[in-house]
């Protein structure tokens, strides 16, 4: 009788959501209509056909998008998967305008890449599988050029390579921001960028939050992938991850979790989870009486 | 004044001996190793590919390490002491070559290599692969020293260097090819070196 309720409840608010979404066969609906594109003036080292083969493929394998080896981009590649996963037809709309018109909108954001970016798209080496995605590529670069935090203060402007710099970092009240603005989702956030939010039960609040919407994790990337044996650590958070799922058996928890263009599942203790994580951001579809 | 000069002269006595053992590591260690490198490069390329996995020592004293399992949905990190039972279990829930796995990791332990993976790189739009292997060597150990791990590629086909022995992206192009960030030496036609102050 409780779980009817529920549902009902659910139902409402999904009538009543004002966050344009999309379904994953309406984009690939569109993007099938799409046979050819002419090649662009504003994009010149993207071809048209790589081009369109890189957004079928997000369309129709949300997960594959890839932040490239090395680079800063992993905040922009946790975006891209609300975006794939809650209106891919936006996606498909948005980036096909960019290309053909070297501007485009989405949410209240005007984009209009510089011509550094213009020029560096598709021109990217030795990032891995980014290096064959130009339309990742133009999206990666055109977010980082027009988003701008207190990391970037010093790197405003695109150098070859800046990718791995400042230039392209993602501070945490900028992540949440660009949700907000892109995409008109609501995002419960807490945490920093340098202390871990204080919360007793990090298990038990995550789990709690994880019925409806996306979960963001801003966790410290040298612990959860090491790099080095160095005991001398950076206590700062590094790294953008998506929690699909969360789950307890006595000391010992299991996360699924999106990032690096995959799922992985890794077991790890309460103090570990508390130790990498820096900031929580619950995204979930605006309704019309959101605040 | 004295004592100013004589740290000065400590400082710089260290840095030399630094510099010395670690060229004296790239040229010795593979010629030392040769065929425990190669022989765990050839099991990890032919257990790579019933099922993807990389292996990683993830403590100095090589006692502990994290094997992912690539699955087509998943992939799987699980961290173990180097004697846990659990270890052949899982294994074996992954249908894993259990014993091919175990020597792998019996062998790397014996070299103090601490990570062993297979990396995509593209050419051309091509994808090509490498079989990518971290050392942490005792002799970079020391103080002073920020470049800890000697990192050795195997690629499946033959390789272009410049003059200096720089790895370069194709015979044509005199560009300097990169992998993880870091520019690459000649050590034969498919094996390269570097040294590097990160394993993975």
């Amino acid at each position: 009788m409780v779980i009817d309720v529920v549902s009902a409840s659910d139902e409402i608010h999904f009538k009543n959501d004002t966050t344009p979404v999309s379904t994953q066969q309406q984009a690939i609906d569109f993007i099938k209509k799409i046979d050819t594109l002419i090649k662009s003036d504003y994009w010149p080292h993207i071809r048209p056909k790589t081009f369109l083969e890189n957004i079928r493929l997000n369309i129709y394998k949300p997960l594959s998008i890839y932040e490239g080896v090395s680079t800063n981009f992993c905040g922009y590649a946790a975006l891209s998967y609300i975006l794939l996963h809650d209106d891919p037809l936006q996606y498909a709309k948005f980036m096909i305008e960019l290309y053909e018109h070297g501007e485009a909108t989405m949410g209240k954001v005007f984009f209009h890449p510089s011509p550094e970016i213009e020029q560096a798209a598709g021109a990217m080496k030795f990032k891995g599988k980014l290096d064959i995605s130009p339309a990742d590529q133009i999206w990666f670069l055109s977010l980082a050029d027009h988003f701008k935090g207190y990391l970037n203060v010093f790197d405003k402007h695109y150098d070859a390579g800046d990718e791995d710099k400042l230039w392209a970092s993602v501070n945490y009240a900028k992540f949440n921001r660009m949700v907000r603005e892109l995409f008109n989702e609501r995002v419960d956030a807490i945490g920093s960028d340098l202390i871990h939010p204080a919360i007793n039960d990090l298990y038990e609040y995550i789990s709690s939050k994880m019925k409806k919407g996306t979960m963001v994790l801003y966790i410290n990337n040298t612990f959860l992938y090491k790099k080095t044996h160095s005991a001398l650590k950076l206590a700062i958070p590094t790294h953008y991850i998506i929690l699909e799922r969360i789950s307890k058996i006595d000391d010992t928890i299991t996360i699924v979790y999106w990032d690096y263009g995959g799922r992985s599942l890794r077991q790890l203790t309460p103090k570990f989870l508390k130790r990498i994580t820096y900031g929580i951001s619950h995204c979930t579809k605006k309704m019309n009486d959101a605040p | 004044m004295r004592h100013r000069n004589l740290y000065q002269i400590l400082f710089a006595a260290v840095i030399f001996c630094g510099c010395n053992s670690t060229q004296k590591i790239v040229t010795t260690y593979y010629a030392e190793n040769e065929q425990v490198l190669n022989n765990i490069e050839q099991s990890f390329k032919t257990l790579y590919r019933q099922r993807p996995f990389s292996i990683e020592f993830t403590d100095r004293s090589f006692n502990f390490f994290s094997i992912e399992i690539m699955t087509d949905s998943l992939k799987y990190i699980y961290e173990f002491g180097i004697n846990e039972k659990r270890i052949k279990d899982t294994l074996l829930k992954y249908a894993l070559n259990k014993e091919g796995i175990l020597d792998i990791i019996t062998q790397m332990r014996s070299i103090q290599c601490t990570w062993i993976n297979n990396l995509d790189f593209y050419v051309d739009q091509e994808k090509h692969s490498l079989v990518f292997i971290s050392m942490r060597p005792v002799e970079l150990s020391k103080p002073f020293t920020n470049k800890k791990y000697y990192i050795i590629t195997y690629f499946s086909q033959p390789q272009y260097f410049d003059n200096e022995g720089k790895l370069l992206v194709k015979k044509q192009m005199k560009r300097t090819r990169k992998i993880n960030g870091e520019i690459f030496w000649r050590i034969n036609d498919k094996v390269c070196y570097t040294i590097s102050a990160r394993f993975r």
